[in-house]
């Protein structure tokens, strides 16, 4: 996949600020910036995992079976990597509550259907992630930053992880369901500006 | 062809429409002046100072013409000004204004083509935004007209005792007049202003245990929210049905979301969500009223 | 007389804006230097053109033999001698071949008294082939001959003399100088159609027309009847309702009425009984930008600049073929006289009120001014998106193009031209 190519998935076609794939847990977690970010890791590293596992499948497993073994892959490397989370940072994690595991049918829409080869593979998952990722994180960092003013990160060291921004009173529509919809349809208008300019 | 037919017109223009209505608020927003001081004029010149550089800027930026002339900014500057309290801090009216024009009417294609009001749409964007900086206060003694000290509503005119009356009062002045030039649709007004006085009369006391037909209806009559929105928010005729029928239900729709919202649901701003909800109904509404043509 | 009668809703009032006119007899206006008759004046295809460049015609001459259903001949209107066969460009836009004659010699029709002949000794073809045979074409641009040969044997004629348009007086001031002659030429058109009964339609607004109307009709035992002045009154079908009393279903041409219009009705009469082909028409002069407004009988085929420099121009804003709703805005002024030109208005800027156009707000104007219940600014948007089929679904065809809507806009959106383009569209 050329650069050209993941820079079209990147603004062009967002899976999830054109395409709307993944609303629901788009929506919920994206009050916070470290929860956009740990949902975000955890479905790059999911769609690594199936879209690797795509192309194998799609090589040495019979038909019927390829879609069933596609989600089979997808929860058990969700469920891994929720499992993973609860034992090392299970503060982070619950924030994340049942969108978490949602995330094994996010990647089943956002999978790849393995044509090509595994370098292909990886590439298209990966750059499908980290759009999903990206703009999942953009739309946390408008939602954070105006609707409840602050921006949390991940902890490292003597930083809390909270930075307070200072300026006018949130709005805090901003922070709860409605405002989430404003947001991303502005989000959504620019990235189809941006991407409208490319290719 | 050049010009086309007909070469005569009758009845007033856009602008006509838009300033005719502004001018009909100007007793209120007057007498909220001078009643409440120096700061509901900071509200009011806020609100309608962002409210048109809001739209000169998207339309100069975006449709590269300058459509101010029609006159709908400024009508919805002051409708976003008359309501809000008068105690709200400035960059209240300035965001609910430039929502109210960037958001619910631009991003939707300008004048015509939006489905909420825009002035309710940036109220209610600042009730849910900021909803402790607009509660309802006691209103201190204040203005040039030294008013006794009562309680204050969400908006600018509403509040207990002679304000709200006075504002009530000099809103339905004005809005006889749109009515009477036919400016207003005085279906919604008539729907609205039934079903709200008969729903809060007849179980307005029930909250409080009063039994029926005990509620209290010159209060909730005398609100500011009421008549502003009753008068010049539910008539906006981009946001309002056709059709009489569709009009007589769109009004006694407020009218009882009005009673839902203020008697149970303790909201000042009652009137202004009654309204916006409703906004959502339209197109649903208007095929109550069919046409009825063909040959 | 009955109490003044309207149809059901709908319609507009607008300013009559008469009072210039409407007591000023009919005068006839200066004969041409030069005539511009087009062959095309009338709904159906051009006039076969029956003279060459050099000819010498005689006033009142069939210069041009009518082709097709909906054609009409058309008659020279001055005697002199043809110069130039050109295409020219009527006021609605549309481009006709025309024949231009040059005064000279005598007039033997118009210039001498002629006794008229009685009808009654002829049958009902004769007359209708001395009706074809004047080239009468009423407002609408259909041949009186059409109408009156007709789908089956109508039950109720209908004199249409309304003339609901502002400025125009015309039809007003026969009335009140040639009833007789009016509805002498109802006489006719009844017997032709078999019409058990004829009813007169005038606005109750018009007491000196509706008095010479009672008067006439009482020796021909037609009745009058008073209608309220709204505009469009004088659209066919709603006078029809106004009238019956009834829904016309269906097309107007197949049901029990017919209605023709003043101006037609005295050609008919003067086509039958003195022979006279339509070479002359009343027509309203008038507007602020007009000196001296007057009722004129020109000839067909005048310049419209030289009725209007007989009249006085006055630095007009807009110059209207018609009447104000439904006429055409003329770009040049050498645009000829013809045989549906009612009216010639001169307006100042303070009549037409010029402003700019916005969006559509929504206001349901438009639907309230219709008079046959449409949504106007909903079919227009139907058909600025191209869906033609989901405007006619809405009740496009029921439109008569009278322009009550526009006439209401506050937003002044052309929504008469866009659904008479829809319409066309629908057709084509």
């Amino acid at each position: 996949m050329k650069t050209a190519d993941f820079r079209g998935v990147l603004w062009r076609d967002n899976p999830l600020l054109v395409y709307l794939v993944g609303l629901c847990p788009a929506l919920a977690v994206s009050d916070r910036l470290v929860n956009a970010l740990l949902l975000g890791a955890v479905m790059l590293f999911a769609l690594l995992g199936t879209g690797i596992a795509a192309v194998g499948l799609e090589r040495f497993a019979p038909p019927r079976l390829r879609l069933p073994l596609r989600l089979l892959l997808a929860s058990a490397l969700v469920t891994a990597a929720q499992r993973f989370l609860w034992a090392f940072a299970p503060t982070f994690t619950a924030p994340l509550g049942v969108y978490l595991p949602l995330l094994s049918v996010n990647c089943l829409l956002l999978g790849s259907a393995g044509a090509g080869s595994f370098s292909d593979g990886l590439l298209e998952a990966a750059g499908r992630g980290a759009a999903f990722a990206v703009g999942l994180s953009l739309l946390a960092l408008v939602r954070e930053g105006l609707g409840a003013g602050t921006i949390t990160l991940f902890p490292v060291g003597s930083f809390g992880g909270v930075l307070n921004l200072r300026g006018l009173p949130p709005a805090r529509v901003l922070a709860a369901a409605p405002g989430a919809l404003f947001v991303l349809g502005y989000l959504s208008a620019l990235a189809r500006r941006r991407g409208r300019g490319r290719s | 062809m050049s010009q086309p037919a007909p070469h005569l017109h009758q009845g007033p223009t856009t602008r006509g429409i838009m300033l005719a209505a502004a001018a009909c608020l100007a007793p209120a927003a007057t007498w909220g002046a001078l009643a409440l001081g120096p700061s509901a004029l900071r509200v009011l010149a806020v609100a309608v100072g962002a409210s048109l550089a809001v739209e000169l800027a998207i339309g100069l930026s975006a449709w590269r013409r300058c459509t101010l002339g029609d006159g709908s900014a400024l009508l919805t500057g002051l409708l976003v000004g008359l309501s809000l309290p008068a105690y709200a801090p400035l960059f209240v009216p300035a965001v609910a204004a430039a929502f109210a024009v960037a958001v619910v009417k631009a991003s939707f294609g300008g004048l015509g083509r939006n489905w909420m009001n825009p002035a309710l749409g940036g109220r209610l964007f600042v009730t849910f935004s900021w909803p402790v900086l607009l509660a309802v206060r006691p209103r201190p003694a204040s203005g040039w007209l030294r008013l006794p000290a009562g309680l204050a509503d969400g908006s600018l005119l509403g509040g207990s005792g002679t304000l709200g009356l006075v504002s009530t009062l000099l809103l339905a002045l004005g809005g006889a007049y749109l009515l009477a030039r036919r400016i207003a649709a005085w279906e919604i007004p008539a729907a609205f202003a039934a079903a709200f006085a008969l729903t809060v009369w007849a179980f307005g006391g029930l909250p409080a245990g009063d039994g029926l037909f005990r509620g209290d209806l010159p209060a909730a009559l005398a609100s500011g929210g009421f008549a502003l929105a009753a008068l010049f928010m539910a008539t906006d005729p981009v946001t309002s049905p056709q059709g009489r029928a569709a009009r007589l239900a769109f009004g006694a729709g407020c009218g009882v979301l009005s009673f839902l919202l203020r008697v149970y649901g303790l909201r000042p701003e009652a009137p202004f969500l009654a309204v916006a909800l409703m906004n959502m109904f339209v197109p649903l509404l208007e095929r109550l009223s069919a046409w009825r043509g063909g040959r | 007389m009955s109490q003044a009668r309207s149809f059901p809703s709908g319609g507009v009032c607008p300013p009559e804006r008469k009072s210039a006119t409407a007591s000023l007899p009919i005068r006839k206006a200066c004969v041409p230097a030069e005539a511009l008759l087009p062959l095309r004046q009338h709904a159906g295809q051009a006039a076969r053109c029956l003279v060459r460049i050099g000819e010498s015609v005689e006033e009142g001459m069939p210069i041009g033999r009518a082709a097709g259903p909906l054609s009409a001949d058309v008659h020279a209107s001055i005697p002199g001698v043809v110069r130039q066969l050109r295409e020219i460009r009527l006021a609605d836009g549309t481009a006709s071949p025309a024949v231009l004659i040059a005064l000279e010699g005598e007039f033997i029709r118009t210039g001498r008294a002629r006794r008229p002949l009685d009808w009654k000794s002829l049958s009902r073809g004769e007359l209708l082939q001395r009706v074809e045979a004047g080239g009468v074409v009423d407002l609408n641009g259909v041949p009186a001959a059409a109408r009156l040969r007709g789908a089956g044997p109508a039950r109720l004629l209908v004199v249409n003399g309304v003339e609901s348009e502002p400025y125009l007086t015309g039809d007003q001031r026969l009335l009140v100088e040639k009833a007789a002659e009016v509805l002498s030429g109802a006489a006719i058109a009844a017997f032709i159609l078999g019409a058990g009964t004829v009813q007169v339609g005038v606005e109750a607004n018009k007491p000196e027309a509706l008095r010479a109307a009672a008067e006439a009709a009482a020796g021909f035992g037609f009745e009058v009847i008073a209608l309220e002045a709204r505009y469009p009154q004088g659209e066919e079908r709603l006078l029809v309702q106004s009238l019956a009393g009834q829904r016309v279903g269906g097309r107007l041409e197949e049901s029990d009425f017919v209605v023709l219009d003043v101006g037609t009705l005295q050609a008919i009469h003067e086509a039958v009984t003195l022979e006279l082909p339509q070479i002359e028409r009343v027509v309203t002069v008038a507007g602020a930008a007009i000196r001296h407004p007057a009722n004129l009988k020109a000839r067909l085929g005048t310049p419209v600049s030289a009725l209007l420099e007989e009249c006085g121009l006055e630095d007009p804003a807009r110059v209207i073929a018609g009447g104000p709703m439904r006429g055409f805005a003329l770009s040049s002024l050498d645009t000829p006289l013809t045989k549906g030109m009612n009216g010639i208005l001169a307006l100042s800027r303070r009549e037409i009120l010029p402003a700019v156009r916005t969006a559509c707000i929504g206001c349901g104007r438009c639907a309230e001014a219709c008079p046959w219940g449409l949504r106007p600014a909903e079919l227009y948007k139907w058909l600025e998106h191209g869906e033609t089929a989901a405007a006619r679904s809405r009740g496009l065809e029921a439109c008569t193009e009278c322009g009550c809507c526009a006439f209401v806009c506050p937003a002044r959106i052309p929504l008469l031209q866009g659904l008479s383009a829809g319409k066309r569209e629908g057709a084509a």
